[in-house]
């Protein structure tokens, strides 16, 4: 048994040596079948890199156009105004990893010392997220308890003649209220919100004579993965008093966009795999043509069929798995410029990109041998020994 | 007498209407050194193909060293070759990337197990002792051709069947050749020659005439 085992190592051995000095002495033919395999196995893992990586990303990114979930009192309560405990209640339904940001809403007129405007109380934090395309000159209201500053809409600031740092006088009659606040900063919104001024949800309460209510909440959910008519049942199963209603029309297009960029991935994925299979193919085969008298020796001296199978796939999945380790590097890498220029973010590694990447790719390589392959079995030593 | 190692009986080889090889009978003991000769066309090619079990008869027996060839597979002609016969090519057939030691340590890679002792010392055996770590390229012909036929010798095979193996050598060379299989038939190998040189026939025990496919 013993000399059985050492004779299997040399065997084993003497197979290494052939594979490689073999690979070692066509470096050029190599290289290029390398080249190909990498390149095609790059482009897979950039692909699929982003792919897996664009749900969430994209999803995001879309995300950033604004609130697309609603939260208010039920229409058929005839009230306009709900309890916030009520409302985060309702939002902290909302699987929190699928929650980008939200804000509740109270509205009320005050005056100002040059006129009247529409008074928001809102929770800054949650509004930044909802908004990030807000231009804010100055700066945001950072602190969910300051009561002495606002931000304020920059067609308002504008009537008002308000700049950053200027003091303005806020005003309700009803409740009596008045306090001058500091202009932290103006948002250029490009909406409504451009003609209102915005202090802290508490704030707003004690101005309004409302603390405690709000009349609606927005958020922006991660619709990827979520199941959006589903919440909504449940949410008003749970709070009959509360209407919850996402914005379709944002919502539905988000996931619309991501389906078509994901077959168009596929599609380009699909065509340069072909490509390099052909592209191996060629290389393969004039591997074999220029060794065909080789074939013939081995044969010749021999070798059976299952021995140049054997030679030729392992020197093609040497090849090709060399090539794939190293597309797997580039085409990270190439995810990331690709992130960075379409999406303006990186891509994060995810483990289903290597047998994604790793089983087409090593499927490509060994259909491109097949034909080779078979080139390689047909070769007749009493044919190519005589050829001078 | 020795015993037959090589028997043809009635070996017939066609191609269409063309009848390269008619009906061969032939019989080779144990030891025996027989050069086959003949012309251009004679059938040489054909016959040594058929001997060296890389193509098969259209009609007849060819038994070598108790084995019936004629009826075998591909798979099973290929156990043959490696079993018992030992080739000399004129072109040598070298592999180009291995050196002297590794082409003949892969006709035992093919054969059973490597050897490298083994190996060495058949090198050893045609001269090549300081050569064996060298590639085909940095060999002389007449050292390519050795290491050709330590290959050959390396799995004790029934026949050494040689191809004009001086054919594409300097005088010099062939007399080194030639020399070693004279001492190879000392020591009672038996070899089949296909040449077309008659000084090298003047060596053999006996001469088989190929004309137009036929023994004469």
């Amino acid at each position: 048994m013993a000399g059985d085992k050492g004779l299997h190592m040399t065997k084993s051995r003497m197979f290494l040596l052939i594979l490689f000095k073999s690979l070692k002495i066509r470096r050029n033919r190599v290289a290029i079948t390398f080249f190909s395999i990498m390149i095609g196995a790059a482009i897979i893992t950039a692909l699929a890199s982003v792919y897996f990586d664009i749900s969430a990303k994209m999803s995001r990114e879309l995300r950033a156009y604004g609130a697309n979930f609603f939260i208010g009192p039920a229409v058929s309560s005839g009230s306009r105004i709900a309890d916030s405990q009520m409302i985060e209640e309702a939002i902290r339904m909302v699987p929190s990893d699928k929650l980008i940001g939200t804000s509740p809403y109270i509205y009320g007129v005050v005056r100002l010392d040059l006129g009247n405007a529409v008074l928001a109380g809102v929770d800054f934090a949650g509004l930044k997220r909802l908004s990030p395309y807000w231009q804010v000159e100055g700066k945001w209201i950072a602190v969910d308890f300051d009561e002495n500053s606002c931000m304020i809409g920059k067609t308002l600031a504008k009537n008002m003649e308000l700049k950053v740092g200027d003091a303005v006088n806020v005003i309700r009659n009803e409740t009596g209220f008045q306090r001058s606040l500091t202009v932290k900063g103006i948002a250029e919104t490009g909406q409504a919100e451009d003609e209102q001024i915005f202090v802290n949800v508490s704030l707003a309460g004690k101005i309004l004579g409302q603390e405690g209510k709000v009349n609606h909440a927005m958020l922006s959910i991660v619709t990827e993965g979520t199941d959006i008519d589903g919440l909504v049942a449940r949410m008003e199963g749970r709070f009959p008093g509360l209407d919850a209603k996402p914005l379709r029309k944002v919502s539905y297009s988000d996931g619309r966009i991501l389906e078509k960029i994901k077959g168009l991935m596929a599609i380009i994925a699909l065509i340069i795999l072909t490509v390099t299979t052909l592209c191996v193919m060629t290389t393969l085969m004039a591997i074999v043509s220029e060794r065909t008298r080789e074939i013939g020796l081995m044969k010749a001296i021999g070798a059976n069929d299952r021995n140049i199978v054997l030679q030729f796939l392992a020197e093609t999945l040497t090849i090709g798995l060399a090539g794939v380790a190293a597309g797997l590097v580039v085409g990270f890498i190439l995810a990331q410029i690709l992130g960075q220029a379409v999406f303006g973010s990186f891509i994060s590694f995810r483990m289903l990109v290597l047998p994604v990447t790793l089983i087409p790719s090593v499927i490509a390589s060994l259909l491109a041998a097949a034909l080779p392959v078979r080139m390689a079995v047909r070769v007749v030593p009493a044919q190519v020994l005589k050829e001078e | 007498m020795e015993k037959i190692v090589l028997e043809t009986k009635g070996l017939t080889k066609r191609f269409g209407s063309v009848v390269p090889l008619d009906s061969i009978d032939m019989q080779i003991r144990k030891g025996e050194w027989v050069a086959i000769m003949g012309p251009s066309g004679s059938g040489k090619t054909t016959l040594l193909n058929l001997l060296a079990c890389l193509d098969t008869p259209t009609q007849g027996q060819y038994i070598l060293d108790g084995v019936d060839t004629s009826t075998l597979s591909e798979r099973e002609r290929a156990v043959v070759r490696r079993e018992k016969v030992g080739l000399v090519f004129q072109q040598f057939h070298l592999v180009p990337y291995l050196t002297a030691l590794e082409n003949v340590m892969l006709a035992q890679y093919y054969h059973s197990m490597v050897d490298r002792d083994e190996a060495g010392e058949v090198l050893e055996r045609v001269g090549l002792g300081h050569r064996i770590g060298h590639l085909p390229s940095q060999l002389s012909g007449g050292e390519q051709q050795r290491v050709c036929i330590a290959r050959a010798l390396i799995n004790q095979p029934a026949i050494i069947l040689a191809d004009e193996p001086t054919g594409n050598l300097d005088e010099a060379n062939e007399e080194i050749i030639l020399c070693i299989f004279r001492e190879l038939h000392a020591e009672g190998r038996t070899i089949i020659l296909v040449t077309h040189n008659p000084e090298l026939a003047d060596f053999s025990d006996r001469v088989v005439r190929l004309h137009h496919g036929r023994v004469v």
